[in-house]
This record gives structure tokens, sequence and C-alpha cells, in this order.
């Protein structure tokens, strides 16, 4: 008699379980399909006051108001924007939690889409975390530097991005999560700085200075109309290590037309290159950089 | 008669009831309660039922794009909205766990925005590993007011540089040179772990010096001393490997050449395994 009802009450307790993980899974994916418009309906809910009806939500709205704000703090201070974010539980008891995230989002001007799995395993009073999977996915146009340290991470699948995609081949699974945030973050602001360094130049000396392939770009062209044939190309590359040290690092590329070379008696075309090094260190980019505009500005 | 019957019987039930042991009451009195869990969880499973079912025909209903306010009773409409809410909910406590795992902030606002409180989330190699916490006092210049970051580490130094002028280059700093150092602990706990047969003489809080004892495999085994020094320590491996053994021969051979570069390139456990799987130590 009493384990008929300890069966059936095993079995209610997995049925509950089901129910409410099957609850959870269609309630996320009628966000997942129509969220935004959703979002849109449930705005004039939340802003409309007053109603008797109100007070049943108004304990949801409050809520769902503090989490938007909250997450509006989290992207600032993270400096990551995430636009997608799909949870599937695969596991979960009291004990154990497995779980695989989708994010897309992007750091600046560079997108990315992550998708890893997650395992927690409550020990005694520790809680074990560790990520089983990791796949990156990375897209715009400053990730050329990017992929020696991506290529540590195994392969997506090809997403929708589009046609600028680069892939990553495999070389390593490391499944660090947390370093790949970190790298892309500071990778993020090295490029922004180099965008706005080369825009403040082309917008202070228009005629002599170009980018011919962007502000996003690694490269400057310095030419002045009146000395046709000599140009100066700057190349800030920003290298990232595999193991994501990020190191800006600036060259430069003297042409001089070859009836010119006959005057150079002191070899600057020969040493031009390394001259620019010590300007670097000594004046810093910005600075070096204005040097040079300078020298052609006649 | 009846009255006599029921009467007798019934007092025929209570001395039988009260003839039955004390484990007869206490079985059925569990029995009882084994009765009254299932019922309530059969409730429970029920309107959990009814709840799905709603959310579906709810989920069915947005996706042929039906008007969601369809002339159902005023209470209807309430649940919906309630289930929508609740699926948005849902959608921003997914975004704050994923901010979370991908090892943000977790910037939470105290006593009335005069503070904040802010987490450094550790990782190594995919295995999370402390958290570290601060809480920064906001009310005339940003001040640490408390923390629980290791002595050892050069918190007010970083502090000095940019806490001030710069808050999100001062959280990204120590993030990095507490990962670093998060990273470089675990690394001494796994080869401890793992590769037993090597010891390890000299490391320190801030695990900026690594100085192991390997024994060299051989006609007759040999100690070598591995010194890994780390100069930078945003990062986790050693910027400096020396190696040391009384045989010169031996710490000046290829194989020992190699070694270095491993304890160079590779975190330490693995080089370590490596160089065991080679035979190159015991």
């Amino acid at each position: 008699m009493e384990q008929k009802y300890e069966e059936e009450i095993q079995m209610l307790e997995q049925e509950i379980e089901m129910l409410e993980a099957e609850q959870e899974e269609t309630l996320r994916s009628i966000f997942i399909e129509h969220g935004d418009r959703l979002q849109q309906e449930l705005k004039s809910v939340c802003e409309e006051r007053g109603g008797a009806q109100k007070h049943a939500l108004s304990k949801l709205i409050t809520e769902v108001r503090e989490l938007e704000k909250d997450l509006r703090r989290q992207t600032e201070i993270n400096g990551i924007a995430l636009n997608e974010c799909f949870v599937k539980t695969l596991h979960k008891s009291e004990r154990k939690l497995v779980q695989q995230l989708r994010l897309a989002g992007h750091c600046s001007v560079l997108l990315f889409q992550v998708e890893f799995a997650v395992t927690e395993i409550q020990e005694d009073d520790a809680l074990l975390r560790r990520v089983t999977e990791l796949n990156i996915v990375v897209d715009g146009v400053e990730f050329k530097d990017f992929s020696a340290f991506v290529s540590r991470f195994p392969i997506w699948r090809k997403s929708r991005l589009h046609n600028r995609l680069h892939n990553i081949k495999v070389v390593e699974d490391t499944k660090d999560l947390l370093l790949f945030f970190r790298t892309l973050r500071t990778f993020s602001e090295r490029c922004e700085e180099r965008r706005q360094t080369f825009q403040h130049f082309q917008e202070k000396y228009p005629d002599v200075v170009s980018l011919p392939e962007g502000c996003r770009s690694e490269l400057m062209i310095i030419r002045s109309p009146q000395l046709p044939g000599i140009s100066m190309t700057i190349f800030w590359k920003i290298d990232v290590s595999m193991e994501g040290v990020i190191k800006p690092r600036l060259e430069l590329l003297l042409k001089i037309p070859d009836q010119a070379r006959e005057f150079d008696t002191k070899k600057v075309t020969e040493n031009g290159s390394e001259y620019f090094q010590s300007l670097l260190r000594i004046l810093g980019v910005e600075a070096s950089i204005e040097g040079l505009i300078r020298t052609v500005c006649l | 008669m009846e009255t006599i019957e029921q009467g007798v019987l019934g007092h025929l039930m209570a001395l039988e009831r009260g003839g039955m042991g004390q484990q007869d009451q206490q079985e059925s009195q569990r029995l009882e309660m084994l009765k009254i869990r299932a019922m309530s969880l059969r409730a429970k499973r029920d309107q959990l039922k009814h709840q799905t079912d709603a959310v579906k025909i709810l989920k069915d209903k947005i996706s042929k794009d039906l008007p969601l306010a369809d002339g159902d009773a005023a209470g209807g409409f309430t649940e919906l909205k309630k289930s929508l809410l609740t699926a948005w909910r849902m959608q921003l406590k997914d975004l704050q766990r994923a901010h979370h795992l991908i090892g943000g902030y977790d910037l939470v606002e105290c006593k009335e925005g005069k503070s904040v409180c802010v987490s450094f989330h550790t990782a190594f190699e995919g295995v999370y590993l402390e958290t570290y916490n601060m809480e920064l006092d906001l009310t005339r210049t940003v001040q640490i007011s408390r923390h629980n970051i290791p002595p050892s580490f050069p918190l007010e130094s970083f502090a000095k540089q940019n806490l001030q002028k710069d808050l999100k280059t001062f959280l990204q700093t120590l993030n990095q040179n507490l990962n670093a150092l998060a990273a470089r602990r675990q690394q001494v706990c796994l080869l401890k772990e793992l590769v037993g047969s090597v010891e390890v003489m000299e490391s320190n809080q801030l695990c900026n010096i690594l100085v192991l004892m390997c024994t060299a495999q051989g006609e007759t085994p040999k100690a070598v001393l591995c010194t890994l020094e780390y100069g930078d320590l945003t990062q986790c491996l050693p910027t400096r490997v020396s190696i040391e053994c009384e045989d010169k021969t031996l710490s000046e051979s290829p194989q020992w050449k190699k070694n270095q570069s491993l304890l160079l390139e590779s975190p330490a456990h693995a080089a370590l395994l490596t160089m065991r799987r080679m035979g190159s130590i015991a």
C-alpha cells in the first residue's frame, strides 16, 4: 500500500519537473521567436498606470522594469552588448545543472557569436562550474589580426552573418570563455584608438592623409600633392597572441621615386622605418604621426 | 439495534486500534502522510498541466498573428499578459546569467547609488575559480571600501593609477591581473595533483616564481631544478625558465632545451605531463 503511494509520488514529481521544464521552454521560445514584437506590446502595458487589473501584474511589471535597468547597467560596465541569448537546459537536478547557451552580440563595432555548454555541480558548500564546449565566430574588418588568437577556439558552423565573416580553423580547444571576452574588450579598445587617431588626422590634413581602406583599417597613407611619387604608408597592426596579449605595432613604409634615390645620401629610405620606431618610443603614436605629416606639408 | 451494533462495533474497533502496537500507529500515520502528499502533488501536476497547455495555446496564437486580446474574459486577458511578462522576465534573467557567465562584473548599486559592488570572476581552461568582490564608495571620490582580494596583490598601486580617472580601465586591469593570478595558482594545484613525481620547492602568494624539482630519467635518475619566473603578472606563462642540474651535459642537452621551451610556451602542468609522457622525467 505504502509502496504504491511512493511510486505514485515519484512519478508525479518527475512529471512536475518535466512540465515545469516544458513550460519554461515554451515561454523561452515565445520570446525567442517573437521577442521584439512582444516587447513593444508589453511596453504599453508597463507604461499604463492605474486600473484594478494592474494590481495582479504590478509585481511582475516592476520586476521586468528592474531587470531591464539592471541589464543596461551590466551592458555598460561590461562593454559587451548581448542581442541574442538562447538558453537550453539539458539537465537539471538538485545538485547538477547542464545548460547550452548561444549568445550573439557586439563589443563596440566588433560582432561575435558564442556557443558554449556549462556544467554546474553543487558540492557541499562549493559550486563547481566549468565550460565543457566552446565555439566562437567573430566578424568585423578588424578581425584579420584576431584570427591567430581565435584559432585556439574551435570553429562553429557557418553562421548567417554576411560574407566578410572570418571562419576560424580549429587548432586548440581550451574553452577559455572569460579569456575570449577579456581579450575582445581590450582588442576593441585598441581598434577604437586606431580608428579615432586615423580619423583625426584625415580630418585635420585632408589633402595629405588618405585612408584607402577606411578608418577601420590598418593603413594610412601620407602623400603631398606637391611631392608626387613620394609616399609614407603607416601600418598600424594590432597583434593578438595565442594567450590574448594585445600589442599594437606600427610600421612605416617609405616610397620615393628612383630618380630621387640618387639624392638620398643620408639613406633615409633605408633607415626610415627604424627612425620611425625610435620616434614612436620617444614621442608616442600621435606626435610621431603628426611629425611625419608635417614633413610633407610644405 | 443498529445503534447498539454501531456502538458495539465502534467499541470493538476502538479496542482493536488500542490493541495495535505503536508501530502500527506509526505506519498508518505514514500512510496518511503519503496519501496527502500524493494528493497535493497530483493537484500541482494538474495545475501545471493546465498552465503549460495555456502557454502552448498562447504561443500558437502569437505565431498565427492572432490578436492577443480577443474578447476573452477580462481574467483571461490578464492571464495572457502574465504569461508574456513571465516570458520576458525569463529572457531578461537569461541575459543576466549570460553576462555573469562570460565574466561580467555583476555590478550592483548599493546604498541608493552611494556605492557599487563589483565581482571579479576568474577562470582557467574552462574551470571557474575564485570570485573576488569589491565595494566602491562613490560619494566624493571613488574609494575602495571593502574587498576580499588577497593582501599580496598590489591593489593599492592599481588604484593609484586608474581608480579616479578611469573606472573601467581600473576594473579591466584588476580583472586581467586577478585572472592571471588565479591561472598561475591553478597550474600549481594541477601539477601537484597530476604530476606527483614533481616536487614544488618554492612558490609564493603572488605565484610569480615557481621552483620545481624533477627527476630526469636515465641510467641513473638525476635531480633537475626548474625555475619559472613570471615577470609579467598579467600573464599565466613564465617569462624566464632556467634548468639546473649537477650534470651539465643533461641541462645542456637538446632534450632539456626542448623541455625549457615547453615550460615557456605551455602551462606548467601541461608541460610537465608532456615531459613525463615523453619519458624525460619520472
